[in-house]
């Protein structure tokens, strides 16, 4: 009885200290983000920004940005968002967080429909609520901050890829991270939508290749497009890891004056593929500022400022806003060869 | 005190569970006064748990048998995609009380056709539960693709998305599904013949054939029911996200397995009891909720539950060992007293 | 005549025809599938599973599992990255080494878990799984570590007995190397060694091996070290394939895994499974993702086909062999049917 006891209060010891060192390893992360009172009664605004996940390059540097932001303006970031880009445990999160009190929640939504309720129950809680990277429903958020308009990205990366193959008579392939992220399909559907319209004569192989978000996966994907289908001219990679997988195929096939390439990519991890002209051009924009302008307008409509089209914003200056809602972060940023 | 004692010897470690639960709980409550333990955070967990809860059901019954079903995910959402198909007609529409209804019923339906797919391969021909629903999640999740191009099928009549938003009183309708099927789920698993076949079947599949019991009727029933499980709470969550997508609750099939073994079922078959997982749910979604409100980053969330599953699991072993020991020494004991 | 019809009783044999029969399809499909040049391009990008398929072999004859691969394969691969770049002048050699070590650590970790608390391997492992990758991520953050040194890239590049065809160099590249040294060394082991008849012996009946004299705990530890060193050296490999380290690249890894060995024969209970099986799994899985894409298999259905292939090999497999064995002994059959669900 007594060593059961004993056990009992072993375990208690144990999960006690686990959720100590727990929060203390918090504050260290590097994402430096998890701050463990997080209260507005300290008079300092608190801002939740949620990625579709965490411990990716690309949503490591957008949280580099908000906390940066954060830091800058004087107000408290909270950066944190799923292990998986899973669409339940981005509302469970959220549901947390409304729980705790913040002032403004900024979410990259995994799955737009899914947020619907979950930022109705945030708004009605009297959270001003923004999205990034990837539009909410309109109607339930303050203001959205568009990384880049999806139509014209999808179609910047079609004209793109015309213009590297020099001609618009010829078969092209599309590789993507996933069948099931939103985004990028948006830009998928642009960028084929573009293509039918001004070029008739592009054939598109294909409906695009998965890789799970791998570059291992993209690379042999690519040799094997290319081998069920020799012609193919050219190459759109959507998704970051396809701009260094396909990139890694195309050299390795020796392919790199027959076959364009534009793709995603982060730009520190294309420089060796574009070095060659094994990927063409890389398309993104300034994960950093991403984050950066996000924090900015969030703590700007936490003032009481209304958005505006040309208006100043604290820490970031004038910004582009379409109708009433939508900030602009800017045209695409595209990396040639260094 | 009698009582306990029996109480405890019966159920130690749900007791065990109990008292990490208590503990977790008391231990949030102190650290994030006010906000953890407040009506809202409650009744946000109580939204969040039984879809969870109900995919934990559904790994249960299979372990039980010493098997596994790791098609539960993606069987649930290939059902609410097709029954969200169903509720995006014009018909449905125009028709919300019988489309939901009938929704319910096709997802249901679907649920239980992912069921009679898995234990006919596994019952009839005799594959290994892991080799078949490791065949059949990539089966169900290309299915789901193959309807949805990787989209997500929303606008559903708003009377569906009430099943997982609504409550009456305070207290969530998903709670209450929960709860219902938890005491269905212990009576059918505990008290019932088939759940006596069922642990059977888990012992030892050779003698409970030999003593006259249709094991492939029964592995296909369990199936069936995990098949079930896992469709109710891909309703909760369609209904509650008011959209049907493949990879909804992607994160919820390790974390159901989680809490299956904390909750003292053995991976070896044959062993477990309803509230053990439930208790091991709420511990899970305790650590998850507690330590979110703190806004602690996500991957030391899964270090801690990942962390106190093996120490657990050890703690059982070391007690298991020193009651063994207790035994012993009682029966030398009493063997010394009577020579 | 005699060689067919000893072919034919192999427990291979199903997944043998099921590979021929696939590849006269795909030949069909698509001319260019039966050059050399293919099948040395989709051995080296599946030279990693198959390198961890051997390596985890041994554990599931054991009938254990080791969920956490696809974590332990993410941190040697960062640590090997991070090594190359802090020393810039080392050798591919002690690169292996180092993420070998690492590898065999968390197997020895997952070893002792196992024996020593009696915890259900897929449990122990599960839970390794979760803190490792999380450990991982949180240190890296997701970044990729790329520059690395030049001898390293050119290591991958390697391609032993090149020669030139249709205007490309054809060879056998270092990586699939790698992978036939990885399943000739557990090959010598499980079948060759005092050590390989006690992991067979576990598998088939843990207390009689125990009886007759095995350290089952020993051997236990063992398989899971093993396991851990293959993925050490499935890390380096697929790092000399892509030349950057992805920490979040390997999530999933291991149920890739799991079907090709699965699918190669390998009992789920432990005590029956060969290397030639695996091998055969693992050809299996790469002509199944690279045809799929070669036969030119629409997008969305290719998940679906693959899901069908593995249920009806596995199906197969054990229809097959109920046959055998109510062929071989007409006594019992029930009991064996049941006793080998697998």
């Amino acid at each position: 009885m007594k060593k059961k006891l004993l056990s009992m209060l072993l375990v208690v010891a144990m999960t006690a200290s686990m959720a100590l060192t727990g929060c203390g390893s918090g504050d260290k992360a590097a994402s430096g983000s998890a701050k463990a009172d997080a209260g507005s009664d300290d008079g300092e605004y608190t801002i939740v920004v949620m990625p579709k996940l965490t411990g990716i390059p690309y949503f490591t540097a957008t949280g580099e940005g908000a906390t940066k932001a954060g830091e800058d303006l004087g107000v408290n970031v909270i950066y944190n968002g799923p292990t998986t880009a899973d669409a339940a445990q981005q509302v469970t999160m959220i549901e947390d967080y409304i729980t705790q009190g913040v002032d403004a929640i900024c979410v990259a939504p995994n799955d737009a429909a899914a947020m619907t309720a979950v930022l109705k129950k945030a708004r009605d809680a009297g959270i001003i609520i923004l999205d990034w990277d990837t539009a909410a429903d309109p109607s339930l958020v303050d203001a959205s901050i568009h990384n880049i308009d999806d139509v014209a990205f999808g179609e910047h990366m079609m004209q793109d890829l015309v213009k590297f193959m020099g001609t618009d008579d010829a078969q092209y392939a599309i590789i993507t991270g996933g069948l099931s992220a939103e985004n990028l399909n948006g830009w998928i559907a642009a960028a084929q939508a573009y293509a039918e319209k001004n070029y008739p004569n592009l054939e598109l192989v294909a409906d695009p290749y998965p890789t799970d978000e791998k570059q291992d996966v993209a690379y042999s994907t690519t040799q094997d497009v290319m081998k069920a289908y020799p012609d193919v001219k050219g190459i759109l990679g959507f998704s970051t890891p396809t701009g260094p997988g396909c990139g890694l195929a195309i050299r390795d096939l020796g392919l790199q004056d027959q076959v364009s390439l534009v793709a995603n990519a982060m730009e520190d991890d294309v420089q060796d593929v574009l070095s060659d002209g094994s990927l063409d051009e890389g398309c993104l924009w300034d994960c950093n500022d991403l984050g950066y302008l996000t924090v900015c307008v969030a703590k700007s409509l936490l003032d009481g400022n209304k958005l505006e089209d040309g208006m100043d914003v604290d820490g970031w200056g004038t910004i582009e806003v379409q109708d009433d809602k939508n900030v602009i972060l800017g045209p695409a940023a595209d990396y040639k060869a260094k | 005190m009698n009582k306990f004692q029996k109480l405890k010897s019966k159920n130690g470690n749900e007791l065990i569970l109990l008292v990490i639960f208590v503990a977790l709980f008391i231990l949030m409550s102190i650290l994030s006064p006010g906000k953890f333990l407040s009506v809202t955070n409650l009744q946000t967990m109580a939204f969040q748990m039984p879809e969870f809860g109900l995919m934990a059901i559904a790994m249960m019954i299979a372990v039980l048998t010493k098997g596994i079903n790791l098609s539960i995910i993606t069987g649930s959402t290939l059902a609410s995609i097709i029954a969200g198909y169903f509720m995006t007609t014009e018909f449905a529409q125009n028709n919300a009380v019988v489309a939901v209804i009938l929704a319910v019923c096709i997802s249901l339906l679907i649920a239980a056709l992912t069921g009679v797919i898995n234990g006919t391969i596994i019952a009839y021909i005799g594959v290994a539960p892991m080799l078949v629903t490791l065949g059949t999640k990539m089966l169900f999740e290309g299915l789901g693709l193959q309807f949805t191009k990787g989209g997500s099928v929303s606008g559903f009549p708003l009377l569906f998305g009430e099943i997982g938003n609504g409550s009456v009183a305070g207290i969530p309708y998903t709670i209450i599904i929960y709860a219902v099927i938890v005491v269905l789920s212990y009576f059918l698993f505990e008290r019932s013949k088939w759940g006596t076949e069922v642990y059977m079947i888990g012992c030892n599949e050779t003698a409970t054939r030999f003593s006259g019991i249709n094991t492939k009727r029964v592995l296909m029933k369990v199936y069936i029911y995990s098949g079930v499980m896992a469709g109710i709470s891909g309703i909760l969550i369609s209904s509650r996200y008011c959209s049907a997508k493949t990879d909804y609750g992607s994160s919820y099939l390790m974390q159901a397995l989680t809490a299956v073994v904390l909750g003292g079922t053995s991976i070896a078959g044959g062993f477990g009891t309803v509230a053990g997982t439930v208790i091991a749910v709420g511990i899970v979604q305790v650590i998850s909720t507690g330590l979110n409100v703190f806004g602690i980053n996500r991957y030391i969330i899964n270090i801690i539950t990942g962390g106190i599953l093996i120490a657990v699991l050890i703690i059982r072993y070391v007690s298991g060992k020193i009651s063994d020991q207790k035994k012993i020494k009682a029966r030398n004991a009493e063997a010394q007293k009577a020579a | 005549m005699q060689i067919i019809e000893k072919l034919t009783k192999k427990k291979e044999m199903g997944i043998l025809v099921m590979i021929i029969v696939l590849s006269i399809i795909l030949a069909f499909a698509n001319s260019n599938f039966l050059t050399l040049n293919n099948i040395f391009d989709f051995l080296r990008s599946n030279a990693v599973l198959g390198i961890m398929a051997f390596g985890v072999l041994p554990v599931l004859l054991t009938g254990g599992i080791d969920l956490s691969i696809s974590s332990t394969i993410a941190l040697c691969a960062v640590v090997a990255g991070e090594f190359m770049l802090a020393f810039p002048s080392s050798n591919i050699l002690i690169v292996i080494i180092i993420s070998m070590a690492v590898g065999a650590v968390v197997g020895a970790i997952n070893g002792l878990i196992i024996t020593k608390f009696d915890i259900p391997p897929i449990v122990a492992t599960l839970g390794t799984q979760t803190i490792i990758l999380a450990g991982v991520l949180l240190y890296t953050n997701g970044v990729w570590i790329s520059g690395l040194p030049q001898w390293f890239i050119s290591f991958g590049q390697i391609q032993l007995g090149a020669f030139h065809s249709v205007g490309k160099v054809v060879g056998l590249s270092m990586q699939v190397i790698l992978l036939i040294v990885a399943g000739l060394i557990t090959w010598l082991i499980i079948k060759y060694t005092l050590l390989g008849r006690g992991i067979y012996a576990i598998g088939g009946n843990k207390q009689s091996a125990m009886r007759v004299g095995y350290n089952v705990n020993k051997i236990t530890i063992f398989v899971y070290i093993f396991a851990g060193l293959m993925t050490g050296l499935a890390a380096v490999t697929h790092i000399s394939i892509v030349g950057q380290v992805d920490p979040n690249t390997y999530l999933n890894y291991e149920m890739d895994v799991f079907a090709i060995v699965f699918i190669g024969g390998t009992s789920v209970v432990g005590g029956f499974g060969t290397v030639l099986g695996t091998s055969l799994g693992i050809v299996l899985m790469a002509i199944i993702k690279n045809g799929l894409v070669l036969a030119k298999v629409p997008t969305y259905w290719q998940k679906v086909v693959m899901g069908l292939i593995i249920l009806l090999t596995v199906s197969v497999d054990v229809i097959n062999r109920k046959r055998e064995q109510a062929k071989l002994v007409r006594v019992d059959v029930e009991e064996e049917e049941v006793d080998k669900r697998e």
